[in-house]
């Protein structure tokens, strides 16, 4: 009896919300949905090694053998590109993850706080943080804490949590002059208990909203940095890195670039979908 | 109840339902019939969920921006049937033959024009003058509304004015047109009880200077009382019991309105509690088969169950839909 | 006879500063004793909402000071406020049934979590207790698993005077409760709070802008004109023999009470 009921859980759940989902979401889904497989599948069962090089002939078409063809260390581009995808997907994840947390906790104590002076100030070392060219920050703090995953990581929790921090303080200032939130003070309630149960979860949507579309745009960085040999070190494969390596073979050997660049896009286009499917549901 | 006059507005049989997704329909207004004489008050009174404010909403033809579409009746305004009327047809009459005074005034009101700048477009909308005889027709119909110190008011902004102010402004632009029928959706809902008083009392005295007819759209059945000569008193989407208030008022003789009426403070007896409706309206796409009211109704009998909500009869000369409108004593 | 529960002193609260300020309350002074309805009546601007929210601690007075069984607990410059250990015995219930609920919280939570806090049970004995408080209020099991968007106004309402009542108060400060509701919830939810002052000998401070629920409700009122307080006195008093002229203007202007211009006769 219990066991079938965990199956329901497990299974019939999740399809039944997937269900709720509109076409637009489902379609974004069902791009994202097999490069996450591919990307834990093919790194695993693939006979290549994504990393090492010299153990096939560089620069070869796509062909049965090598679906994407190899690049110029002989490495397969297919595995590559899917371990790539692991990679990308995690640091992105992660990146949105840690800013927008910090970010609407932040937001959502100085919104709600008796002190102006507080939310004054923090304002201000935001709106500073915001108006930086993000580019030169970024390289800066990579500077400060080296390339690769950790340095790519901190440069985005240290930047962006700003603007997460500045939606969750403008959702913060309304839930401030609700009715329900002066009623927390009549009742007594106690400063953490008010933040948690009754700021926070009137804030975060917004923020869960910005949060699938920015996504979107640490990838993008990610890439970006990596192209520009700031972020991920040879030889992890990383798409915005593969990108870089394979320009100088765009006329010869375009695959090398090409599909890592074709699968960054993909990616991208799906999480956008599942992000404006998910905005137009939480907006009915 | 045979009139002697054409009317100026009927309604006949008028049902109304919001679009839902998938192409459902949810009904909110159900068979409304509503006749408006020439130069004569109506009221609609109902409580939130009655569908007062939609069947407002279909005689100024704004229906569509509110997801909503006539599924059923007629509206007839000089032998045209507005109710099949396209947003072409309805623009030559919104706001010139059938005027509208909504609820808020400060959502109505560009706070970034002048009072002058609206009050001369609502004058020139309806027919080419010139700027200064727009201006002086402005300033004409401020005094009508009884504004002190009209000329200073002209060049004032919404948020400038008090509620009562901004009110009396947008009536004096839904009479710029003249209109033959003004429709006044809880003018006075939002104001204070002085001031509603006087607001209340300027649209009679206006609407019978100029031999206009109204219709005013109320939950407090003393607001409608107060100016209106009928009444149609909904429920549920549906009509309950319409007729003169002069019949009414003393003596109604459907369930709701009776309770409507002893519901309220004025009529408590002291030291007692109120004689409170039991129970909740229904909600939209929950409405009880049978009479709508039956759930809740203090003379509910067993008959009172037929096919959908039963239609208005006329009785004890108003109409009602209560079935047992003839077991219903003096309150 | 033990002195009033709760009372505002020469409370004064201003708003801006210099030329540009504001008096939205000026030298207000009102009790209200253990077991008494009071009243205070007054249009938009009369400054009795801000005068309510003063007394619950929500706006700090710019001079004057609200007393608790005769002790000040707050007055003009005190950063304090209530003390928390006495919060419990002041509770409001605010007008607008729309903004006073948490929105994330399903009906029995937000009174759940009132009695946790002050009742200092475990949150199962909490929602028990929950559930049996609102349904002393008339709302089902059902009703209160729900979140606010899925009650009516006069539910909300309801569930906004069970939570107020959780602390176990010994005052009730409720601001214009039945303002935003239709009229059929207006009469039940009257007939709940005078129901509840009666059994609990709730100090019960009405304010309303309605006179007939005043008069209905309330054996003393306060009667308020842009900050001011112009008349007050037991309520029957003021209300047959009004005294201030702007209490007469209120009176002459109830529908109801008003002349009735009628056009031509009934049309057959």
């Amino acid at each position: 009896m219990a066991r079938s009921t965990d199956a329901d859980r497990v299974i019939r759940k999740p399809f039944a919300a997937l269900r709720g989902l509109d076409p637009e979401s489902r379609w974004g889904l069902a791009v994202l949905v097999p490069i996450i497989l591919l990307g834990s599948l093919v790194p695993a069962f693939s006979p290549y090694h994504p990393e090492v090089a010299g153990t096939g002939i560089p620069l070869q078409p796509p062909d049965l053998t090598h679906l994407f063809g190899t690049d110029d260390l002989g490495r397969d581009v297919f595995v590559r590109t899917f371990a790539a995808a692991q990679l990308d997907m995690t640091l992105a994840f992660l990146g949105v993850a840690g800013p927008l947390l910090i970010g609407t906790f932040i937001g959502a104590v100085i919104g709600t706080t008796k002190w102006p002076l507080v939310s004054g100030a923090w304002m201000i070392l935001i709106d500073a943080i915001n108006a930086f060219p993000f580019i030169a920050i970024t390289l800066a703090i990579v500077a400060l804490f080296g390339s690769g995953p950790q340095g790519i990581l901190a440069a985005l929790t240290l930047t962006n949590w700003a603007r997460y921090a500045k939606l969750a303080r403008a959702r913060a200032l309304v839930v401030g002059k609700s009715d329900y939130f002066f009623a927390t003070r009549v009742l007594g309630y106690s400063r953490p208990r008010v933040l948690l149960r009754h700021v926070l979860p009137n804030v975060y949507s917004e923020s869960l909203a910005y949060g699938l579309s920015d996504f979107v745009f640490v990838i993008l960085v990610i890439a970006g940095l990596s192209f520009l040999g700031a972020g991920t070190r040879p030889p992890t494969p990383e798409w915005g890195a593969m990108m870089s390596d394979g320009r100088l073979f765009l006329t010869t050997a375009w695959w090398i670039a090409v599909f890592p660049g074709l699968a960054l896009s993909v990616t991208a286009v799906g999480v956008a979908l599942v992000a404006d499917g998910l905005e137009r549901r939480s907006r009915e | 109840m045979t009139a002697t006059v054409t009317p100026l507005l009927q309604v006949e049989d008028l049902s109304v339902a919001f679009r839902k997704p998938g192409g459902r329909l949810l009904p909110v207004v159900d068979k409304v019939n509503l006749t408006v004489g020439v130069d004569r008050a109506h009221g609609v009174v109902g409580e939130s969920g009655s569908g007062k404010t939609m069947l407002c909403r279909t005689l100024i033809g704004t229906l569509r921006r509110h997801g909503a579409v006539v599924t059923g009746g007629r509206i007839l305004l000089d032998g045209q049937d507005l109710a099949r009327a396209d947003e072409r047809a309805w623009r030559k009459i919104r706001g010139r033959v059938i005027g509208y005074v909504p609820q808020s005034s400060l959502a109505s009101l560009n706070p970034v024009l002048s009072v002058e700048t609206q009050l001369v477009e609502a004058v020139t909308v309806a027919g080419r003058t010139s700027a200064r005889d727009a201006r002086a027709e402005a300033l004409r119909l401020l005094e009508l509304v009884r504004i002190p110190r009209a000329k200073q008011v002209l060049g004032q902004r919404s948020h400038e004015l008090s509620g009562g102010m901004r009110q009396r402004v947008i009536i004096a632009c839904a009479l710029a047109p003249r209109p033959r029928l003004l429709i006044a959706d809880e003018p006075t809902t939002a104001l204070d009880v002085t001031v509603e008083h006087k607001i209340l009392e300027l649209i009679g005295d206006v609407r019978r200077e100029f031999g206009m007819s109204l219709i005013l759209v109320s939950h407090d059945l003393a607001v409608v009382d107060e100016v209106c000569d009928e009444v149609v008193v909904m429920y549920a989407g549906a009509s309950v019991e319409a007729g003169n208030l002069e019949r009414i008022r003393p003596e109604p003789r459907h369930p709701y309105t009776r309770a409507l009426r002893i519901s309220r403070v004025d009529s408590a007896h002291p030291g007692q509690d109120l004689e409170a409706i039991g129970g909740e309206a229904p909600s939209l796409g929950a409405w009880p088969s049978g009479c709508r009211f039956w759930p809740r109704c203090p003379m509910a009998q067993d008959d009172c169950r037929p096919d959908g909500q039963p239609p208005l009869a006329w009785f004890a000369g108003r109409w009602t839909a209560c079935i047992h409108a003839d077991l219903m004593e003096r309150p | 006879m033990p002195g009033p529960l709760i009372e505002a002193k020469d409370v004064t609260v201003r708003f801006g500063y210099g030329s540009e300020a504001i008096d939205a309350v000026r030298n207000a002074s009102i009790y209200v004793n253990a077991n008494e309805a009071v009243g205070v009546v007054g249009e938009s601007g009369s400054g009795k909402t801000t005068l309510a929210r003063v007394v619950v601690d929500l706006v700090q007075p710019t001079a004057g000071q609200i007393l608790l069984d005769g002790v000040p607990v707050i007055h003009a410059g005190s950063r304090g406020g209530f003390p928390r250990a006495d919060r419990w015995k002041v509770q409001m219930v605010f007008q607008d049934p729309y903004s006073s609920l948490n929105p994330r919280q399903r009906a029995w939570e937000s009174v759940a979590e009132a009695i946790q806090v002050w009742q200092r049970v475990p949150a199962r004995v909490a929602r028990e207790r929950a559930l049996e408080l609102l349904r002393s209020m008339g709302i089902t099991e059902d009703q209160a698993g729900r979140f606010p968007r899925a009650l009516s106004g006069g539910q909300r309402q309801r569930v906004s005077v069970a939570r107020a009542l959780a602390p176990r108060p010994q005052a009730l400060i409720a601001d214009e409760p039945t303002s935003a509701i239709d009229q059929s919830a207006q009469a039940h939810l009257l007939n709940l709070l005078r129901r509840i002052q009666k059994e609990r000998g709730l100090a019960l401070l009405f304010i309303s802008h309605d006179l007939g629920v005043i008069r209905y409700l309330t054996s003393r009122v306060y009667v308020m004109k842009a900050g001011e307080i112009v008349e007050w006195g037991p309520t029957e008093r003021v209300f047959q023999q009004p005294e201030h002229p702007y209490t007469r203007l209120l009176l002459d202007s109830v529908p109801g009470r008003r002349v009735v211009r009628r056009t031509a006769a009934v049309v057959p």
